[in-house]
């Protein structure tokens, strides 16, 4: 059996973050991720970053990855990848498939003394006649193929969600040789900033607003070969009589992220449903520890937000093993947990911002309510 | 609300369901009370065979052998299907000292007449060609000593064909209290979240949970929940083609007998005992262990992990075949290893039929008809006094 202080799962921007802090303070890290590269998505964000100067406003994503890869290898964190955490178990004993050389899977008891979850999220569906036929996929997925894998989705797109992930999807499938030959959101109005829908309407993309895809028709080879869209009544729902046919070869869905939560189920920590962060999200307190004594949380699996306030949540929850850990005093974990949630207030700010703002509050204040301290568990 | 029944069966398992159909079968008005689900307890979560090969020569043998063949006629007269076949078993034999002590107790089952054999390596290799080539041997019990059934199933196949006689079941049923006559001392009534029921026959087969009904009126019944584990792998090719489970583990168990296994102190310390069967959706069922853990039912992963160990030992190829799920129930452990199949004598009209540890699924036709038997009571169809509850007084 393996012992560690700190078991990090999820090396996505929240995770690194955590990990970083931790092993910082001299903790013994093992951070595990599923996926071949650690990075999260900071790999396939392409695009500048906005925000202020603290926030590495203008940096790209796959920079601030490279980054924070640096210093997690200074800090001495170790990683394991193609690895995933397969349950949890009494004693508190994690098990972890983990990927080993040639391909090979080896089981691991893991006993760790605090763990942090930053399991991310996974893309929402929309389903329509034909949603399962191949060619239709989540935005995030088309993105991860042009960006990390270089490979195209297809030729012709028809990209459903106008929200800044299918605006800036939209943009980078076109960089990388895509045709979007149209853009579908049900609601009257682009969700996305104004900035990024300007970009796709230069560009020349047609953009449907009230409208949403009824049917994936598939061709000969049994993948989508037309696309069937239709308006939408006040309701959401098509009106008949008003389909149009689109060719297209793939179907690309931006509808909204969820918080990832198996872990966070597995280990039995309280959730509650929060609508404005993506759905069930574990409840926590400004430390980002769960109802579990030792559980902590951090960046999308908390409530779906971006990659900053994901690094400043990871960078808490980090802190705040230490400080159980009795590796940093409680006085300067809780000078650098104000310092950061004055930073987390400043990017949640503007249209978007301030509502999950008032819905973090409300999520302490309902750990205060509920929980007030976490519990032992075995 | 007040209900009136001859009889009220406490428990939904497989002991349970039995009983309650065999005595609605017998024309009583018969009431079965779950607390959970039926079949939700131990009996959905076990093994699926029943043998006659696991169990002591004598009266265990012939009730497994009763119960195995009046499976057979349930499963031709029930419309309900539990997934009832024939399969052989092999108790393999890892090393030559457990060929031999197996050998010994093949000749005292033959004597009384069970066609149990033995097989040497090569024929074992044949009739299963997946094992490790340097097996020993195995013990041998054609189809006639050895059958399959879906545990879960067996249970909803006898409330179902019991509501044919006018059974009638009661689940997420809380009892709070039962009443004795004052005078008398038997039983007079149960207090449940369905109100009272009116009985003057209460059976306790409530397994593992039995000792917490016996509180009820005082009684202390001794039974323990003993934990036990099994792995289901993916869908795969049929690995084995008999019920394979490994003699050794019996040997070690065996009192008198100073045997121990060659084996890894894992898989000493988590009490493994291999076993391997095929289902008929075609997954493996790997087991299996025994532990007291009380009653937390979560599944340890040094437990699997023993487990996989050991079956790797006799099923090299299982190493290629993912493990999908795992599940861990409670056993009702008596420490003589025999149930208590019985009345009570200080109270009248109370009866406990519990402590089946793993026989349960196969001894549930046997037992549902005998405590019909005495609950009626009728002769058993032989002498099963060593399952009186009295032989714990003494």
């Amino acid at each position: 059996m393996l012992e560690r202080d700190v078991l990090v799962v999820g090396a996505g921007p929240a995770g690194l973050a955590a990990s970083i802090e931790a092993a910082k303070a001299g903790a013994d890290v093992l951070l595990v991720d599923l996926n071949m590269k650690p990075g999260g998505q900071l790999f396939k964000q392409i695009h500048k970053f906005f925000g202020s100067s603290a926030h590495r406003s203008g940096t790209r994503g796959f920079d601030i990855g490279l980054k924070l890869l640096e210093e997690a290898k200074e800090a001495g964190v170790e990683i394991w990848l193609q690895s995933t955490v397969v349950g949890a178990f009494p004693g508190n004993l994690i098990a972890i498939e983990k990927g080993v050389d040639g391909g090979a899977k080896e089981v691991i008891t893991l006993k760790s003394k605090k763990v942090i979850i930053a399991t991310g999220a996974s893309e929402n569906v929309v389903r329509f006649k034909g949603w399962t036929t191949p060619g239709v996929m989540g935005a995030g997925a088309a993105q991860t193929m042009i960006n990390v894998n270089h490979v195209k989705p297809g030729k012709k797109i028809v990209m459903v969600g106008s929200g800044n992930v299918g605006l800036i999807v939209s943009y980078q499938l076109m960089q990388a040789g895509c045709d979007v030959v149209a853009l579908i959101e049900a609601a009257p109005k682009i969700g996305g900033y104004a900035v990024h829908a300007a970009k796709i309407r230069r560009a020349g993309v047609p953009i449907y607003t009230k409208h949403t895809v009824v049917e994936a028709i598939p061709g000969e080879d049994g993948t989508v070969c037309k696309v069937v869209i239709a308006q939408v009544d006040d309701h959401f729902n098509p009106i008949p009589g008003t389909e149009e046919t689109i060719e297209a070869d793939t179907v690309t869905i931006g509808a909204g992220l969820k918080p990832a939560t198996d872990m966070v189920k597995l280990e039995k920590c309280q959730l509650t449903f929060n609508g404005p962060f993506g759905g069930f999200i574990p409840l926590h307190n400004d430390k980002m520890e769960t109802s579990k004594s030792g559980v902590y949380v951090a960046g999308d699996a908390t409530g779906v937000e971006e990659a900053n306030t994901a690094l400043e949540e990871g960078k808490i929850a980090g802190i705040s093993a230490v400080e159980s850990l009795g590796l940093i005093s409680p006085k300067e974990a809780e000078k650098r947990r104000i310092e950061i949630w004055d930073r987390l207030e400043a990017l949640r700010m503007g249209p978007f911002g301030e509502r999950r703002q008032q819905e973090k509050d409300n999520i302490l204040k309902e750990y205060e309510e509920k929980i007030g301290t976490a519990v032992e568990m075995d | 609300m007040t209900m009136e029944f001859d009889a009220v069966v406490i428990g939904a398992g497989a002991i349970g369901t039995s009983v309650a159909y065999h005595l609605a079968e017998r024309g009583l008005k018969t009431a079965l009370l779950e607390k959970g689900d039926i079949a939700s307890g131990s009996s959905s979560h076990c093994d699926a065979v029943g043998l006659i090969c696991d169990k002591q020569p004598g009266i265990d043998t012939k009730m497994g052998q009763y119960s195995i063949d009046y499976y057979e006629e349930l499963a031709k007269k029930f419309g309900f299907d539990f997934e009832f076949e024939r399969k052989g078993c092999l108790y393999v034999c890892e090393t030559e000292p457990e060929f031999a002590a197996a050998e010994e107790y093949m000749k005292k089952q033959n004597a009384d007449g069970y066609p149990l054999r033995m097989v040497e390596n090569k024929e074992l290799c044949e009739m299963e060609p997946h094992i490790s080539k340097d097996i020993y041997g195995a013990l041998y019990t054609p189809p006639s000593g050895c059958i399959a059934v879906s545990p879960y199933k067996v249970c909803f196949a006898f409330v179902e064909e019991g509501k044919k006689y006018g059974l009638e079941s009661y689940t997420y049923c809380d009892i709070t209290k039962i009443n004795l006559d004052p005078k008398t001392n038997s039983v007079e009534s149960l207090e449940t979240n369905y109100g009272t029921i009116k009985t003057k026959r209460i059976i306790n087969c409530a397994g593992a949970w039995a000792p917490e009904i016996g509180k009820m009126v005082g009684l202390n019944i001794p039974i323990e929940p003993r934990k036990g584990t099994n792995l289901v792998s993916e869908k795969c090719e049929r690995l084995c083609n008999n019920k394979i489970l490994e003699y050794g583990y019996m040997m070690s168990k065996f009192d008198g007998i100073n045997f121990k296994r060659n084996v890894s102190p894992l898989v000493e310390e988590q009490n493994i005992a291999f076993n391997l069967e095929y289902t008929q959706a075609n997954n493996l069922l790997v087991g299996g262990n025994r532990l007291f853990r009380g009653f937390d039912t979560r599944t340890e992963i040094e437990t699997m992990k023993a487990i996989c160990e050991r079956a790797l030992r006799f099923y090299p190829e299982l190493a290629d075949i993912n493990c999908i799920r795992t599940y861990s129930g409670v056993r009702p452990f008596v420490v003589d290893h025999l149930p208590i199949v019985s009345d009570v004598d200080s109270i009248p009209g109370f009866y406990i039929c519990a402590g089946h540890e793993g026989d349960g699924i196969c001894f549930s036709p046997f037992t549902g008809k005998q405590m019909a038997h005495i609950v009626m009571g009728e002769d058993t169809d032989f002498d099963i006094s060593k399952l009186d509850f009295a032989r714990f007084g003494k």
